[in-house]
């Protein structure tokens, strides 16, 4: 992919207002984000229902509590977000220690947990580089797509 | 007895599924892909799972990812709906191999059904007569040729592995059939993965009709007579009803004979659960067989209104290993149904798909109507998944009497934001040939051509 191929896709994503494109090849990788939030992508969320007809029935609680995120807040933060749906783990094996704390200095190859699915244990990668300032998620509990599992702040 | 269900699907059969499981006393596990989240299915939930971004290859059709949440949630079973995965028969052996029941049809059953021409050959075993046609797939134009020559035009070119009405091609004439060999090889490839055609008889004036069955895990099955489904578009079905004015007016003897056949196919097949064995019929009451849906399919309420039986009830029990409790005798067909699809569509546009989000909304109420859908004021219709947001069922105690409070019910439906197909069923449902109860598949393109445009009323 050479430069004027991803300005060419510069410009599809202004002209379509699509603020995210990521691209997946054999031997590389491409994200794009625009716009002024850094965040999660914010999926199209129901802001005011009309008045006469109330949203109808109790939002059920989604199973994980990992609901699409409202937008971040603009730190400047990094999610690390669950590619696959499973029960996540931080560490390799019962007795090993976590893979990642808070401080921990990640990088694009860097193990950052473990998540089960179907009795095979997947390494997850960190795919950026930075510092872990928060884990988002309890050992052993289940994590859905999407599902943010630690902050980092790139570096 | 299953105590937790994931319903593998989206959309108004998805809500149509919790609903049913809520009925039983099923918890329910909803999936969703990330546009989704706001979805109708996902609140009516119990738990909900995000399975992936908004492509269907990235959520709804991952198979992985559907048992992973399976596995997670520790559900009993999956109920498929209709389309994505619901006649995967590898989907359908996975779930077996997880210990997690599929409500539907067995791998089995599904692979003596595997595609249209095996089907085909299966019927005629079972001594149900087919359109004539090839015996198989025709693999190059030279047998194409043939083929045609033997049964006489005109033909229809179908993709073994196509479905929901695509993958369809007519032919007049040896021109038309060459072109239209090679157009529907590689289409079908690109479709369905598959590029096998074969050539069937095309009726002229066919009746698209069609016969539920159940049948349950000891070997018993029943028919719950017919629905008509001759109005589409481009094969789609626009409008569905039961009983067909068809054979009301003029072959009553047919159903009878038409749901045995079903019956024997379905046997021959040793097919479990739901469904639906489609047939054609001439203006001279000859039957054909076309095919097996191997699922529950969009227009189950239509047979679930005139003969009383929850479809999808009867689903989950059956797969719970519950044993029919009603027996052909049993089934009594009373009044008529219409279901009338309301598709996010542009009328007025050549169809064009409006996604979008609904401002107002209002549904119709009243006796004899029955709404199944997703839709609500504020949401927001995804334009990555097919464009239907709800159907409008009506019953009555005769044809008439649907028809009038079809009338009074689309009349009340009110939906602002999206462009809707409300005003075109409408149009049908004034139509004096709808309303005769005289029609056949091409009605749809003979009232479009003919632009009864001051019929149809835009609502705003």
């Amino acid at each position: 992919m050479d430069l004027k191929d991803i300005k060419a896709i510069i410009d599809l994503m202004k002209k379509n207002s699509i603020t995210e494109f990521e691209l997946e090849e054999k031997d590389s990788k491409l994200r794009l984000k625009r716009g002024l939030n850094g965040g999660a992508p914010v999926p199209q969320a129901v802001e005011d229902s009309n008045p006469l007809m109330p949203m109808p029935v109790q939002m059920a609680a989604p199973m994980l509590g990992g609901a699409p995120a409202a937008p971040a807040p603009n730190t400047g933060e990094i999610d690390i977000k669950s590619p696959m749906i499973g029960t996540f783990y931080r560490s390799p094996s019962p007795e090993a220690g976590p893979y990642l704390d808070v401080g921990s200095e990640v990088g694009p190859e860097t193990v950052a947990c473990i998540i089960e699915a179907m009795k095979v244990m997947n390494e997850i990668k960190a795919e950026v580089k930075g510092v872990v300032t928060q884990v988002l998620v309890e050992n052993g509990k289940p994590v859905e797509f999407g599902q943010p599992l630690f902050k980092v702040r790139p570096s | 007895m299953f105590e937790k269900v994931l319903v593998a699907n989206r959309g108004e059969i998805a809500v149509r599924i919790i609903r049913a499981c809520k009925e039983l006393n099923i918890r329910t596990v909803a999936v969703y892909s990330e546009i989704d989240a706001n979805s109708m299915h996902v609140q009516m939930a119990d738990e909900a799972i995000c399975i992936g971004k908004a492509a269907s290859s990235e959520s709804y059709l991952r198979i992985d990812r559907i048992i992973s949440a399976a596995e997670v949630a520790d559900v009993d079973a999956i109920h498929p709906g209709y389309g994505f995965l619901s006649e995967n028969a590898h989907f359908a052996e996975v779930c077996e191999s997880c210990n997690i029941k599929f409500i539907g049809p067995s791998p089995q059953a599904m692979n003596a059904l595997s595609d249209k021409a095996v089907s085909r050959a299966l019927a005629k075993k079972a001594g149900v007569e087919t359109p004539p046609g090839s015996e198989g797939t025709v693999d190059n134009e030279k047998e194409a040729l043939a083929t045609a020559k033997k049964i006489g035009y005109p033909v229809m070119i179908k993709a073994v592995a196509g479905g929901g009405g695509r993958g369809m091609r007519i032919a007049h004439n040896d021109i038309s059939l060459v072109k239209g060999f090679h157009t529907a090889r590689t289409e079908a490839e690109k479709a369905f993965g598959n590029a096998g055609v074969y050539i069937e008889k095309f009726i002229e004036n066919p009746h698209h009709i069609e016969i539920q069955i159940l049948a349950d895990t000891k070997g018993k099955i029943i028919h719950l007579g017919e629905r008509d489904c001759s109005i589409q578009r481009r094969n789609q079905k626009l409008i569905e009803e039961s009983p067909s004015p068809l054979l009301e007016n003029k072959f009553r003897k047919l159903r009878d004979k038409i749901g045995k056949a079903a019956i024997r196919i379905a046997e021959a097949a040793r097919y479990t659960n739901a469904g639906t064995v489609e047939f054609i019929v001439d203006d001279a009451g000859n039957f054909f067989f076309l095919e097996v849906n191997k699922r529950i399919q969009v227009e189950h309420p239509v047979t679930e209104e005139v003969t009383g039986i929850d479809l999808v009830r009867a689903q989950i029990e059956i797969a719970m290993g519950e044993p029919l409790r009603i027996s052909q005798s049993d089934v009594v067909m009373k009044g008529h149904a219409i279901e009338c699809r309301i598709n996010a569509e542009d009328p007025f546009d050549d169809f064009r798909p409006s996604p979008g989000r609904i401002e107002m909304y209002y549904q119709p109420g009243g006796r004899g109507v029955r709404m199944e859908t997703h839709a609500y004021a504020g949401y927001t219709i995804p334009p990555t998944y097919d464009s239907m947001i709800g159907k409008l069922i009506v019953t009555g105690k005769d044809r008439r009497d649907a028809i009038d409070r079809m009338n009074r019910a689309l009349n009340e439906y009110l939906i602002t934001g999206v462009k809707t197909t409300i005003s075109f069923q409408q149009a049908i449902m004034q139509d004096p040939n709808f309303r005769r109860g005289v029609y056949s598949t091409n009605f749809v393109e003979q009232l479009l051509g003919g632009a009864r445009r001051e019929l149809i009323e835009e609502k705003t």
